[in-house]
């Protein structure tokens, strides 16, 4: 079977401020976490954040149910304000679960700023993933039987 | 909604034969003999049974030379869109918090 499966999603937003102040908040360390940093409960096993072209950002966490995950990304571009290309992968475990490409694009809008973030993507569907699919076949088949229906429909 | 495919998947699904294969393909593809093997039942029953399947959009099959393999319909398990679902949403609550970050720390205070 065929495993990997590709994706491409833009997800669009409105920031208050200009898009040079919107692009401190990815660019500077302190500011990035400010709002990248959500998960109390998770710990923090490494934190690296090289921001330059070719330089490397890497986090990993240990959650609460034991995993680790990982945020593996490299940069390749940077304009600032106005454009940063990243690659990142993510990963429980040693399972890889994701590669990505994503594009930010920072563009004055007003007194605001329009942040397009897109995101092309490879799901690997890791192991993990097929475990839980395996674990969630009987309650899964309420969904099956939902989304195939959808499909057939022509919804999807 | 067409009434059609609906009672094509209950249909399908209705066999405990046909949900077993399910089962089995579940865990990754199989060729008709496997899929035929752990009901102890013989190769054209089990065609018989996997053409159901098919025919209700939960199985896709290929023919490799003499070799049919059977595999479970990806988008049907819904598995990758909510994964990308859980990703959209995780940057949904990020940017929000973005923007939020940022009226707290306005320019000018930069």
């Amino acid at each position: 079977m065929n495993d990997t499966h590709h994706s491409t999603f833009t997800v669009e937003r409105t920031l208050p401020g200009s898009p040079r102040h919107a692009f401190r908040f990815w660019s500077d360390p302190a500011l990035k976490l400010s709002w990248t940093d959500c998960h109390a409960d998770w710990t923090v096993l490494e934190e690296h954040f090289d921001f330059r072209v070719g330089g490397d950002e890497v986090r990993r966490w240990r959650m609460p149910g034991g995993q680790e995950l990982a945020f593996r990304a490299r940069y390749f571009d940077i304009e600032p304000p106005r454009r940063i290309v990243y690659a990142f992968a993510m990963s429980v475990g040693s399972s890889r679960q994701s590669v990505s490409l994503a594009t930010v694009e920072l563009g004055a809008a007003g007194n605001a700023t329009r942040m397009l973030f897109t995101e092309q993507l490879a799901f690997l569907g890791g192991e993990d993933a097929r475990r839980a699919r395996i674990a969630g076949t009987a309650e899964g088949f309420d969904r099956l039987v939902a989304v195939v229906a959808a499909a057939q429909a022509g919804v999807h | 909604m067409d009434i059609q495919p609906l009672d094509r998947i209950f249909s399908a699904l209705a066999d405990p034969a046909r949900r077993g294969m399910i089962e089995q393909l579940s865990r990754g593809q199989a060729t008709v003999k496997e899929l035929a093997a752990p009901a102890g039942m013989r190769l054209p029953s089990a065609l018989k049974h996997l053409r159901v399947l098919e025919e209700g959009g939960l199985v896709v099959s290929r023919k490799v030379g003499r070799t049919r393999t059977y595999a479970m319909r990806r988008e049907t398990l819904g598995l990758l869109d909510e994964w990308l679902d859980r990703r959209k949403a995780a940057y949904d609550e990020a940017f929000a918090r973005l923007a939020e970050a940022m009226r707290r720390i306005p320019e000018d205070v930069l």
